[in-house]
């Protein structure tokens, strides 16, 4: 499917690839080494050719389980091009021992809010982003859900209630908690 | 119902059925889920990349003037298998071998550890030295041999016998135990996912045919693979069951008048590849899915074999063999396979103080520091006594004894345990102790001497002994005479997992934990360390004979810090010589992750899910 | 930036300065537009910062609704994902179970049978119009419109009798199965819901009426929550969203997949990238759709409904009863699941609010090792910040609207 880009970014920077390959359903995967994530991505985004202005998603694995679990996660990113009517899927391999991913948002505005959803959930930080912080978990929160040795009935401790102001919570108190 | 309603059969071979291999190659309607090979990166993302051709055809041998070819590995035979290159052994089974490059072969009546029946056809697969399909478990793999596994003939074959097998075989998945760990389902979801073509009845033959004190037969659901014959008769050496009749009136039976009372009948239920002999004693408990293995040893006597545990929440509900070459193979005695039962009888959960009447529940901590004030006063003194268990694990005893020496004084220790029974020819010893080789090390180490149990009652008798720490309430006479003999103690601390005549005895009664419930190491009769793995933390007030240790130094005094067995081993093994060089991490067994539903986890302090503390358990005798 | 008592006080030229714009000494305002509030579709919590009545910084919060969708979906077999999808676009679930249905079959490389593929159109675009009719009538009440809410709920409510007779649930179907569906047409089904899709034809035209024109509706509705292309596709935006901004992006016209290609209908496209125009796009798509239910009910072609390989689908129940093939199938699809191969794959579907993205990575078992749901509703959430810093607080309302922001498919 999206070979045809793959192999055109390929020309242009051809160390910035591990590997290409197509999984069993047909479709085309190119695995980055992380520091040339942002060339890549400023490149998909900039050249006419490729034109994958439009930033699908990201997300990421936790192989721990699986056969292949070495490096640990793997953070994948899909994009599309409206004008060639094309998928892209990019994948970056990151270790176990504090995961650090250069951050998108600089070319994508729509990775902001991915990255801090891979970051809340499976603690994969990503270096340069404006605003790195748990998205759907609260921020008392301990530990990284998604990840497979975070139990699945786990349980969080109580934390204290937050001094909310400007909150009136009737007469002879202060408006804090 | 079936596809082929109407068409009598007639004694001419029908044509298979539609949708099988041989009519339609590649099938569009559905999947290969027969999971592709399990190679190196055979899951995860990454599968199903590395396809490697197959073989256009096979690769003749050069010829070379009468003779055969020189082997390309001196000493090994290289064959080829599904296109892939295999170098084995020549003493190695086909079936074996094969799965070194992910290729399966199914079978049924053949097992590693028996002789080689070859009537089950299931393993068949094509080979380039014969014209006629083959069975894997009997062919012995020669030079340059093409194997194909998975060719469109080799899979028509599978499922014909598939369909044969299961021709005559009752409907019986929603009643029968083996559903979750039986072949004929596993195989059929794999090789056979076509409807039936019977036309009539099943045939029917005794069901629930009790053969001795553990198994029952099912005659309809046997597959007559003779596995269980052969059993007993190769490993058993003890040859209790035949195969009776003739054809396809075969059915399996013990001989007239005779019983399968071996103390190794409980194997023959492992092996059964079907649910045609069956485990009474574990019969309509529970699913298979639903039970969490761990893999433990057993303590049913010092042999040390290798086990299962299988659990469900905190329930033990069997156990079974797991493979150690050295000591049981994949084989266990029925005696320490029913041996899994005090782990959930008659178990303490609460701590107690107090005798008779006084008897209340207390804390932890309270009873700890009533048992230090007591103990401190006499510590050093001959009136006071250690009487250890050669059931607790490594870790117990290195917390335990080390107490005793540092913070009791003392320099021997009384040693109780369960009382003699009989041995086998085979694996039962009569020391039915799991780790009197471990206690005597570690006495040994730490500089304490043993003294039988005798001793100690004559003492107690005597008056001489007036304050006893007991850890471990298993006692090698009778409990009840015991119980009587401790009555005349002034202060008796009785650390014991279940309950018994003697427990009634203790001023203080602090549960303690089996060894489903911590992580450890014992000792066989042979000197032989085994790890084991904690299936499910203890309910309540439980905890490990070393965390009471612990503790009670803590109120002694000393600066004792472990809160794991780990940590216990740690400290104290580098003293005892015989452990010093066991490799307590590399050593503990793989945790095993069953198929198919896999229990929750549990939570980050060990618990099960949702655990609450609501009171004293109640705990369930199963 | 400074408050504004801090701030140098510009110098104003005397004659522009009026009674009626003298400085007053204000101060920003932090506005909590909290979790449980009418407006604030599925708890989102916006900290809108004012300068008046400007957004000068808006801050959306979510996660009150996150239910840990992808860890439950990791711990149950690949057909008991289906309430779990369910629950993501709570309004047009048809669309999430079929879109995930969709990606898993082309995982196995199931091909499933024509008439489950015609019947997955219909129930697709019946969905689609449940949610349009939610988030038009609900653009309607939150202007002040409540009429134009009830017509279109009532239109809701038709959709809703029709799809509970079809799946046996009003809001979260669960359906289809691996290999096609469950359960076909109910009898006099097609008859049905031709009339009511001529009843909603009729309750659309009077919602048209009172909206579309109305000249409160287009003054406020037109010119706000603009963004511009370019932002648009970076912050992801796709379907109604992206088609607003003059896109011409629709999964089911650039990748056709089911019967979507022996369809006629066409893909609205707008120009302005603004709230109206939005409006106006589902208002076709609402057009559009029913002409795809009536078609593709019209060429439904009879035959099965599922595909016919014990090893995906349950045997029928007869065989379970009666033979020992169809029970010990039967219990390895329930007990162990429909065994995907290993593998990976990215598969979509146009949902009601865009690309609905599915990422699943399969380990060999019966249960999905990854889910990954690319949920077109948490990109366009993204870029609500971006359309309304700048704008009046009233300006908000409508954004939160026609984006149709669902709650559960941004939080999972």
């Amino acid at each position: 499917m999206s070979l045809r880009a793959l192999t055109l970014v390929k020309e242009k920077y051809p160390d910035a690839f591990v590997e290409q390959y197509t999984d069993r359903t047909g479709g085309a995967w190119g695995v980055l080494k992380p520091d040339s994530l942002r060339q890549v991505l400023a490149h998909l985004k900039d050249d006419p050719q490729l034109d994958f202005k439009l930033f699908l998603s990201m997300d990421a694995v936790d192989r721990l389980q699986l056969t292949d679990s070495v490096p640990r996660f793997e953070v994948v990113y899909f994009l599309y091009s409206v004008t060639h009517h094309e998928h892209l899927r990019l994948k970056i391999r990151a270790g176990e021992e504090a995961p650090e991913i250069p951050s998108a948002t600089s070319i994508f505005q729509g990775a902001n809010w991915w990255e801090r959803f891979v970051w809340d959930f499976y603690g994969i930080r990503f270096t340069g982003h404006p605003d790195l912080r748990r998205i759907l978990m609260y921020e008392e929160f301990k530990g990284h859900p998604l990840r497979k040795d975070y139990p699945l009935r786990e349980r969080q401790p109580l934390i204290p209630e937050r001094p909310i102001r400007d909150i009136f919570r009737g007469p002879g108190t202060s408006g804090t908690a | 119902m079936s596809e082929s309603d109407g068409k009598k059969p007639d004694g001419n071979a029908q044509p298979p059925p539609p949708g099988s291999p041989t009519i339609h190659p590649a099938a569009k309607t559905g999947p290969s889920p027969s999971n592709p090979p399990p190679s190196p990166t055979a899951s995860g993302p990454r599968a199903g990349i590395e396809h490697q051709p197959p073989a256009a055809k096979p690769p003749t041998p050069p010829p070379t003037p009468g003779g055969k070819p020189a082997p390309k590995h001196p000493g090994f035979v290289t064959v080829t298998v599904d296109g892939k290159e295999l170098v084995a052994k020549p003493s190695e089974n086909m079936v074996d071998a094969v799965k070194k490059v992910g290729a399966d072969i199914p079978y049924y009546c053949y097992h590693q550890r028996l002789s080689i029946a070859a009537n089950c056809r299931m393993c068949l697969v094509e080979v380039s030295n014969s014209a006629k399909l083959v069975p894997a478990c009997q062919t012995p793999m020669a030079e340059g041999m093409v194997i194909q596994t998975k060719n469109p003939r080799v899979q028509e074959s599978q499922r014909a016998v598939l369909e044969f097998l299961l021709l005559n075989h009752p409907v019986d998945c929603s009643i029968c135990d083996q559903a979750g760990e039986c072949k004929l389902q596993d195989y059929y979801q794999l090789h056979d996912y076509r409807s039936s073509r019977l036309e009539g009845e099943k045939v029917m033959r005794t069901k629930r045919k009790v053969l001795g004190p553990l198994v029952v037969l099912d005659q309809e659901r046997c597959i007559q693979c003779t596995r269980c014959v052969r059993f007993m008769a190769e490993v058993a050496k003890e040859p209790q069951l035949g195969m009776f009749g003739r054809g396809s009136a075969e059915y399996i039976d013990t001989f007239p008048g005779k019983q399968l009372d071996s103390n190794y009948s409980g194997n023959t239920v492992d092996i059964c590849p079907v649910g045609a002999l069956l485990n009474r004693d574990f019969r309509f408990r529970a699913r298979s899915w639903f039970l969490s293995a761990a893999p433990s040893v057993c303590t049913g006597c010092s042999r040390g074999c290798n086990t299962f545990v299988d659990f469900m929440g905190q329930d033990t509900y069997r156990y079974r063999p797991r493979d150690n070459e050295q000591i049981n193979k994949s084989w266990m005695c029925d005696q320490g396979r029913l041996s899994y039962k005090y782990v959930n009888q008659q178990r303490l959960a609460a701590v107690l103080i107090g005798r008779g009447e006084d008897r209340r529940e207390a804390t932890a901590a309270e009873a700890l520091k009533s048992v230090a004030e007591q103990f401190k006063a006499l510590a050093g003194t001959e009136g006071l006594a250690v009487l250890a268990s050669p059931v607790a694990s490594n870790e117990d005893l290195l917390a335990t004894l080390s107490f005793a020496r540092d913070a009791l004084g003392l320099r021997s220790v009384y040693v109780a345990g369960r009382h003699e029974g009989p041995g086998d020819h085979y694996l039962m010893t009569p020391d039915k102790n799991p780790n009197r080789k471990g206690l005597e090390w570690i006495a040994r180490g730490l500089e304490l001497t043993l003294k039988p149990f005798s001793e100690l009652g004559q003492a107690i008798n005597a008056g001489k002994v007036k304050a006893l720490y007991a850890v471990g309430g298993e006692v090698p006479v009778d409990p009840t005479l015991v119980a009587h003999g401790f009555g005349r103690l002034e202060y008796l601390v009785l650390q014991s997992s279940n309950e018994s005549a003697i427990t009634a005895q203790a001023h203080v009664l602090l549960p303690s934990a089996v060894h489903v419930e911590d992580e450890g190491s014992f000792t066989n009769l042979d000197g032989v360390t085994q790890r084991f793995r904690r299936a499910y933390p203890g309910r309540a007030e439980v905890r490990s004979h070393w965390a009471w240790a612990v503790a009670l130094a803590q109120e002694f005094g000393f600066p004792w810090t472990q809160t794991s067995a780990r940590d216990v081993f740690r400290e104290w093994a580098p003293r005892i010589p015989e452990l010093a060089t066991f490799d307590w991490d590399g050593a503990a067994p793989p945790l095993k992750v069953t198929r198919g539903l896999n229990p929750l986890a549990t939570g980050a302090d060990g618990r099960p899910p949702g655990y609450r503390e609501f009171g004293p358990p109640r705990v369930r005798g199963i | 930036m400074a408050h504004a008592d801090e701030r140098e006080i510009e110098e104003r030229p005397p004659e522009e300065d009026s009674e009626l714009e003298a400085h007053l000494q204000t101060r920003r305002m932090m506005i909590n537009l909290g979790p449980s509030h009418p407006a604030m579709h599925g708890t989102v919590r916006m900290r809108v910062e004012l300068e008046g009545e400007t957004i000068v910084r808006a801050d959306p919060e979510i996660g009150f609704l996150h239910r840990g969708f992808q860890k439950s979906c990791e711990n149950v077999t690949w057909n008991q994902c289906l309430p779990y999808t369910d629950r993501l676009n709570y309004v047009s679930a048809i669309m999430n179970n079929l879109g995930f249905l969709k990606a898993v079959e082309k995982l196995v490389g199931l091909e499933i049978p024509e008439r489950a593929q015609y019947i997955r159109v219909a129930a697709s675009e019946l969905h689609r119009m449940h949610d349009h009719l939610t988030c038009v009538g609900a653009i309607g009440l939150e202007l002040g419109g409540f009429s134009a809410f009830l017509y279109a709920i009532e239109g809701r409510e038709l959709i809703m009798d029709r799809v509970s007779e079809l799946t046996g649930a009003r809001l979260t179907t669960t359906f289809g199965r691996v290999g096609g569906l469950n359960r076909d047409l109910p009898d006099g089904w097609i008859d049905r819901v031709n009339r009511t899709l001529d009843k909603i034809h009729e309750l659309l035209g009077e919602v048209d009426g009172l909206l579309t024109a109305n000249r409160i509706f287009v003054d406020r509705m037109r010119g706000t929550g603009v963004i511009t292309t370019q932002d648009a596709l970076d912050f992801g935006f796709t379907g109604p969203c992206l088609r607003a901004n003059g896109i011409n992006y629709d999964v089911r016209k650039a990748h056709p997949y089911w019967v979507y290609d022996r369809m006629n209908f066409d893909i609205p496209v707008g120009q302005n990238g603004d709230n109206y125009d939005r409006y106006l796009m589902r208002m076709e798509e609402l057009k559009q759709s029913e002409a795809i239910v009536r078609q593709a009910l019209k060429e439904a072609p009879p035959g099965p409904i599922i595909v016919d390989d014990w090893r995906v689908a349950l045997p029928p129940k007869a065989e379970v009863y009666g033979t020992i093939e169809g029970v010990i199938s039967h219990f390895k699809l329930v007990m162990e699941g429909v065994p995907v191969p290993p593998g990976e794959v990215y598969d979509c579907t146009e949902a009601a609010n865009g690309e609905l993205g599915w990422y699943l990575v399969s380990d060999g078992s019966g249960r999905p090792y990854k889910v990954h749901v690319r949920s077109p509703g948490f990109a366009i959430l993204s870029g609500v910040p971006r359309m309304i810093e700048g704008r009046m607080l009233a300006d908000l309302i409508p954004t939160f609207d026609t984006i149709n922001m669902i709650g559960g498919e941004v939080e999972q």
